[in-house]
């Protein structure tokens, strides 16, 4: 029979970090809303669980224009940002999953049963975010594409970018407020003017579309270019063929945006 | 652990991880959040959290370690309704009532926070909430009603009014 | 006579709403074991191994129950309707469908329960499964039930149930169009906010008082009764609000299986199903598969009609024979063709058995009658209301099984329906009525039809 698990409650991030280690045998608990069905239904059966709700990772400041978002901050207070962050975290579940669910949660997110997980990826990749976060090695900081391969074994504690000059967001409708995302399109035009776009939706988790934004210019070569930077499935939410058809639709839509938004 | 439930604080000896949901159907006998899903799915087991609506089932116990919940019992009795219980008696928004008590706790925080009449307005704070009996109508009626400060008279069921389609067109 | 018409309060509302009304989950027992069901992973298998003694072993498992502790396993629960008994309550020798139950346990905690399941040593041998409900009458198709794949039994042992009236070959003759059409509605799952819950509390007398969730009160203290092989009076029931049926609880058998674990530990058991396993293995509504092709003359009378339906009951019987019956008695809808000629197959697949659901048996047809009235409309280049007008129900018309309708309201729910979409309707069919059928309205094919239905 398994053991209750030892729950730690750190009451700093220094705190958390320590008590995370090197990550072994640790479940992170952000907001639960993942984690606890988990739990329920017998799943998963952790020996240490790490809760940071105490541990002062929530919030969004900013440092001339540079923004920096904490681990915990809830999806509700990101889903006041501008896009593409705004509408891809309003576009997450409803207004109780947001209000518990945490960035960190949502980034961090496994694959789940039948659906990719983690939508804010995608406009976090736009952005070209960096993550700092802790674990074997110590603390580092990297570009979000260096570590999402590895989100599950780190304590994340907070995301950075550069404040846009514009950004857009499309998504394909969900049929009901519990369903995922099937496919998003994050698009950000940089200070200095360059396109950045990226997808959650094509594979396991988010991507950069590198051969789209080559050809931003047009938006109608872009979302065909972008098919190239893809591997696309079937899952519980959608197809590849489904994928492959409106994937350069939304592309086409989030550069329109950006356009309008000019 | 602390906890205060209605108003009157209450020890709680579960595990820290213990979901609030068990904790409080369990441990300490307040009955009125149900274990729909127990995955977030359907909104039957929200309370408010701080006056914040959360799925019970979602928390562990010790993220709520000295917080306010509160329940459907927390806002009225029998012999002193809130006006929201009485709108969905009188509205007649509950059937089955397995999803009503979880239904009622969103609806009170979208109201505490200003909500308005606006039908829409209401369906996204309601978004989470699964009701297999009602199609959903005559629970946006109710909250509506108590947003725009409709009395409810108890004797009779409301008059129908024009089903529209929710969310369709006509 | 006050109440009709009356906006009478509803009973229950403040109940509802004030957190008071009491659902079975809500009713606390002390000393109660939680029960945990081990099921199929397999669609379809033999049971070479089943070893329940681990689990047995285990401190504070209190029960373990198999067929094996079953008085009578195999139990037709529509046996006064003469569908005869073919599932069992509790696997032997073989799982049909994934998410069969093989063996439930009771025990201290729901983790304790968990894994005690987990504990029991279950080995199978896979066998080929039929999911098609079009393939289960190939030669080759794998034979999955003791009846043969669809259901043998109806009156006089016939393996279908079959509807003929007048005479259809020269209905198909004097045709001017035949239009065909293929409706395959998938299956429903009920999804009450409530799932499936049990409580059974031995008594001190002998008696078992039972909490149940059923739709069906008196019905499920008979299926009680029969699979423990006790009198009816050993068993005090206790029904109460259900938090949403929609007819998935008809055919609980959580009652039966909580009562053997309650009867074999001499403890009160609790079961409360997961929402996994109400997706999983809860019954749903049927898909069916129909196939229409109707008779119609150029000017919009449908002279007669063949139909085909295949039911997909799921790997056992349960209600199918019986809301098949009733979809064959609908399969005209609201209008009347006097020639028909119906055949319909309740049929097995490697599934989760089916079950009623609200218009069991009836939502089908009436979605497969009216796409096909639409299509029949756009193939003649008639207005859809129109022919639906000219073909309706009227005094003195029979149903497919011979019935004689003396107030239908087909025709004003149309010429209602028109009227709430802004749709205009030509004089005539704006002034059609119910009445009895003459002049225009009763063409040829309908004079010698009215009133003479064939026996089927």
């Amino acid at each position: 029979m398994s053991a209750a698990p030892e729950v730690l409650l750190p009451s700093s991030a220094d705190e958390a970090v320590s008590l995370f280690g090197d990550g072994a045998d640790v479940t992170v608990v952000g907001g639960g809303t993942i984690v606890l069905p988990e739990l329920t239904y017998g799943r998963l059966k952790p020996t240490r669980a790490l809760l940071l709700h105490r541990a002062g990772l929530a919030g969004i400041s900013r440092n001339g224009s540079t923004v920096t978002v904490g681990a915990t901050t809830s999806i509700l207070d990101l889903s006041r940002e501008r896009a593409p962050v705004g509408p891809c975290a309003a576009n997450i579940a409803d207004l109780e999953i947001r209000s518990q669910g945490t960035l960190a949660g949502n980034i961090c997110a496994g694959e789940g049963p039948d659906a990719p997980r983690g939508d804010l990826q995608g406009p976090l990749l736009a952005l070209g975010a960096t993550v700092r976060s802790a674990g074997q090695g110590g603390t580092t900081t990297e570009p979000l594409e260096e570590f999402l391969p590895k989100r599950r074994s780190r304590l994340l504690l907070d995301v950075s970018f550069e404040e846009p000059a514009a950004g857009a967001f499309a998504a394909l409708g969900r049929p009901h407020t519990h369903d995922y995302t099937a496919l998003a399109v994050s698009a950000v035009r940089a200070a200095d003017g360059s396109i950045r776009l990226a997808a959650t939706g094509v594979g396991w988790w988010g991507t950069r579309l590198p051969s789209a934004e080559a050809a931003a210019g047009d938006p109608e070569a872009a979302g065909t270019a972008a098919l190239a930077d893809v591997t696309l499935h079937d899952d519980a939410l959608a197809s590849a063929w489904y994928r492959e058809r409106t994937l350069p639709v939304l592309v086409r839509r989030a550069l329109a945006q950006l356009e309008e938004s000019a | 652990m602390k906890l205060t439930v209605n108003g009157i604080e209450r020890e709680v000896e579960s595990a820290p991880l213990t979901p609030l949901l068990f904790v409080l159907r369990d441990e300490l006998e307040v009955e009125s959040p149900k274990a729909g899903c127990q995955q977030g799915g359907c909104g039957a087991c929200t309370v408010l959290v701080d006056g914040e609506p959360r799925r019970s089932c979602l928390t562990p116990v010790a993220a709520v370690e000295g917080a306010q919940i509160t329940t459907v019992e927390g806002l009225g009795s029998p012999e002193s309704l809130a006006p929201l219980q009485q709108a969905f008696t009188h509205h007649y928004a509950a059937q089955c009532g397995f999803c009503t008590t979880g239904m009622i706790m969103a609806a009170q925080a979208y109201l505490d926070h200003g909500g308005t009449e606006d039908r829409e307005a209401i369906q996204s704070a309601l978004a989470g909430h699964v009701c297999r009996c009602t199609g959903y109508v005559k629970i946006v009626d109710a909250v509506s009603a108590v947003a725009r400060g409709d009395s409810f008279d108890l004797t009779v069921t409301a008059e129908s009014h024009d089903t529209t389609n929710v969310g369709g067109t006509k | 006579m006050k109440a009709v018409g009356a906006r009478l309060p509803r009973y229950d509302g403040i109940g509802h709403v004030t957190g008071r009304t009491v659902y079975v989950d809500d009713i606390r027992i002390p000393g109660s074991l939680w029960v945990k069901a081990l099921r199929s992973p397999s669609h379809h298998a033999k049971i070479v191994k089943l070893d329940t003694a681990p689990a047995e072993a285990m401190k504070g498992v209190h029960a373990v129950v198999t067929h094996k502790d079953v008085p009578l396993n195999v139990y037709g629960h529509l046996s006064a309707l003469g569908i005869p008994g073919d599932e069992p309550l509790l696997a032997e020798g073989e799982v049909r469908y994934q998410g069969q139950p093989i063996a439930v346990v009771a025990a201290e905690t729901e983790e304790l329960a968990r894994a005690a399941v987990e504990a029991i040593v279950l080995e199978l041998d896979e066998q080929p499964a039929l999911f098609d409900v079009r393939k289960a009458f190939d030669a080759d198709a794998p034979k999955i039930h003791q009846w043969g794949n669809w259901y043998p039994h109806f009156e006089a042992e016939m393996d279908r149930r079959q509807i003929r009236k007048g005479d259809i070959d020269a209905a198909f003759d004097r045709a001017d169009t035949i239009v065909q059409g293929v409706y395959r509605p998938a299956a429903i799952e009920h999804v009450p906010l409530e799932t499936q819950v049990c409580q059974v509390v031995p008594e001190p007398s002998g008696r078992l008082t039972i909490y149940s969730c059923t739709q069906a009160l008196y019905f499920s203290m008979g299926v009680v009764s029969a699979h423990l092989q006790q009198p009816l009076n050993k068993f005090k029931f206790v029904g109460g609000t259900v938090g949403g049926g929609f007819g998935g609880k008809v055919d609980t058998a959580t009652e039966t299986m909580c009562s053997l674990l309650a009867l074999k530990s001499g403890k009160p058991v609790r079961w409360r199903w997961t929402r996994e396993e109400e997706f999983l293995c809860s019954s749903t509504r049927a898909p069916w598969h129909m196939e229409i092709a109707d008779a119609v003359t150029k000017d919009g009378w449908i002279l007669g009609r063949k139909m085909l339906t295949l039911h997909d009951a799921g790997a056992y019987a349960r209600f199918s024979p019986y809301g098949l019956t009733k979809h064959s008695f609908h399969h005209t809808g609201a209008y009347t063709i006097p020639n028909l000629e119906f055949n319909g197959y309740v049929v097995f697949t490697n599934r989760v058995p089916t079950t009623a659901m609200r218009g069991f048996g009836v939502t089908s047809v009436s979605f497969a009658t009216e796409t096909h009235m639409s299509r029949v409309a756009k193939v003649l280049g008639i207005d859809p209301f129109e022919l639906r007008l000219k073909n309706a129900n009227r005094i003195g018309d029979t149903s497919p099984n011979g019935i004689t309708y003396t107030d239908p309201s087909t025709v004003p729910t149309i010429q209602a329906i028109a009227d709430s979409l802004g749709h205009e309707l030509p004089g005539e069919y704006r002034a059609m009525t119910p009445a009895r059928r003459e002049g225009a309205l009763l063409p040829e094919h309908l004079v010698d039809q009215l009133g003479n239905p064939e026996a089927h």
